[in-house]
């Protein structure tokens, strides 16, 4: 029973879909200027009546959602994410310009594919209203630390002037780049915070990397079994294969014919370029197929767990 | 702009009709086995240290934004949630992505509800340390060092902070659960961690967890799917043997 409720619901998103599909490849030229981002002067008024218009827009919408019963919120939800993944299945499998799909080569070329760099630009908006939030948390989190005094509160006075400075000589030099602040520039100071503090102190962690990598390969390398003596062994030739000193050690061997084959940086190519990436490839194919799957799921709303628990 | 081509639709159809079948089948009530998974079995252990020592945990979802392997490491903390919420354990969960902390927020709060335990949730343990890679495994680090955390989960899409993340990890002596699908990063996992989940069984863990008919339906799906192209992987071998590059499948299938 359930099935056929779910393929009756599919088919009448199926239904509005090609609806929209036809829409778009009749009307595609207005609607293509009607999605492409507003670009306007601080001082436009009708930039801002824009930006304005939008905002009552999806507020209004969300009040509207929050006020509907739970199953149809389900089913708005559902309709939705089948609309936009729909959007990128047609515009992936629909051939492009001068593309055959079997016999099949569209005049005009996909009617989708225009629209999408405008479809990317509404997921950034979304993504952009939850860094604020991120703020808000990282402030709480840090003003609590620093009014209860707790064990390495200066580091919670370090975040807020670390966050104040880099915001306000970040703003200020994107508004007013010639503008000075004891007797430097604002765009010096911002350098100075960017480019001298933060880059390096990022190198900083980055470098760290070489000390653990000495330290997890010392514990890998202990050979316990025989499938870690393999390991050990194939790890020594391709290192070997990889510096001067190995390819020195039989650079006596002939570089062409079978005796070749025995030549240092030959076996650590051929353990890379064949046995190793055989392995991965056999490793990223179950992975695809693993990513194919729990996307077809949440496409359609099969999914469950976390956020899914509900059945439609 | 990229496009499909006729293989690559072939194939996907049959993998989605292989994959929607078997869910369907699954649904119907068909009992499926799914192999025992030594990494995901070691979850319930992981959290029962951290309940022994009376020491949080910690889960990180790696680097992902919404993406499909976020979501799915959100569903396995959403199980580690629940297992702590039961036994009363601290869970920290550092986010990189500041989408991420309302809908990270959001399932832990959910799990502790589940679990009747909404009085003990506390929701600055969901944290946004950075949006910057190294800040934030710098981040991780500190949190791990200082809560002296009993267990450590990292499941979800890593990049080279992988390794500082696992060995700090190591060295204050937690019992260690990692998943990846970034098969560059999993060498530096299962040298470091207790229990490595790699490859396809990154999103074999719900249903593996849940046992939940859908996602067990899926998972054999997978299976099938992937016969499927090594079935395409030896046809298309044997036509190019055959006939070279130019063969009559690669200009039937438009190359």
């Amino acid at each position: 029973m359930a099935w056929r409720k779910a393929l009756v619901l599919y088919a009448i998103y199926l239904a509005v879909a090609l609806a929209a599909g036809g829409f778009l490849i009749i009307f595609s030229s207005p609607l293509l200027r009607f999605f492409q981002p507003i670009k306007g002067a601080a001082g436009d008024y009708r930039f801002w009546l824009a930006i304005a218009g939008s905002v009552v827009f999806w507020v209004g919408l969300f009040a509207l959602m929050h006020r509907l019963p739970n199953p149809l919120k389900r089913r708005i939800i559902t309709g939705a994410t089948f609309l936009a993944g729909l959007y990128y299945v047609l515009e992936y499998y629909l051939p492009g310009h001068n593309q055959v799909l079997f016999f099949w080569r569209p005049a005009h070329g996909n009617p989708f594919t225009p629209l999408k760099q405008s479809v990317g630009y509404a997921t950034m908006v979304v993504a952009g209203f939850s860094f604020f939030l991120a703020a808000i948390n990282l402030s709480l989190v840090h003003a609590r630390n620093l009014l209860r005094l707790r064990s390495g509160w200066y580091n919670s006075l370090a975040f807020f002037l670390a966050f104040i400075a880099m915001a306000l000589f970040g703003l200020w030099s994107s508004y007013a780049p010639t503008a000075r602040f004891g007797g430097l520039a604002v765009s010096r100071w911002h350098g100075y915070l960017f480019q001298e503090m933060y880059v390096p102190l990022n190198a900083t962690m980055f470098s760290v990397l070489a000390f653990y990598i000495a330290t997890a390969a010392f514990r890998a390398f202990r050979v316990r079994t025989a499938e870690a003596g393999f390991m050990m062994t194939a790890a020594f030739v391709v290192m070997l294969g990889q510096v001067p000193v190995g390819m020195w050690l039989t650079s006596s061997l002939p570089l062409h014919g079978p005796l070749s084959a025995l030549r240092v940086e030959v076996m650590a190519n051929w353990l890379l370029g064949v046995i190793n990436l055989a392995a991965m490839r056999a490793v990223l194919f179950g992975v695809l197929v693993g990513y194919l799957a729990m996307s077809l799921r949440i496409w359609l709303s099969l999914e469950r767990g976390a956020f899914f628990e509900q059945e439609l | 702009m990229e496009h499909a081509n006729t293989l690559q639709l072939l194939l996907t159809l049959a993998c989605v009709a292989a994959i929607l079948g078997t869910i369907a089948t699954a649904r119907k009530g068909r009992q499926l086995y799914v192999r025992r998974i030594p990494g995901l079995q070691a979850i319930d252990q992981a959290v029962g240290r951290a309940t022994e020592m009376g020491r949080p945990l910690l889960f990180s979802v790696g680097l992902g934004g919404i993406d499909v392997d976020t979501l799915q490491a959100l569903s396995v903390a959403q199980y580690v949630g629940r297992l702590a919420a039961r036994y009363g354990t601290r869970m920290i969960v550092p986010v990189v992505e500041p989408v991420l902390l309302p809908v990270a927020q959001e399932l832990t709060r959910d799990a502790w509800k589940a679990e009747g335990r909404e009085d003990a949730y506390r929701p600055e343990d969901v944290r946004f340390l950075s949006g910057e890679q190294f800040a934030y495994a710098a981040g991780v680090i500190g949190l791990m060092s200082r809560e002296q955390v009993a267990s450590t989960f990292f499941f979800g899409y890593f990049y080279g902070e992988a390794l500082l993340l696992a060995e700090s990890g190591l060295e204050v002596g937690a019992v260690q659960v990692a998943g990846t699908p970034a098969t560059t990063q999993v060498p530096f996992f299962l040298v470091s961690c207790d229990y490595t989940v790699i490859g396809d069984e990154f999103y074999a863990a719900s249903a593996y967890l849940t046992r939940e008919p859908t996602l067990l339906g899926s998972l054999i799906g997978q299976d099938i799917s992937k016969a499927l192209l090594v079935a395409a992987i030896l046809v298309g071998t044997l036509f190019a043997i055959w006939q070279g590059k130019e063969n009559l499948l690669a200009r039937l299938l438009g190359g």
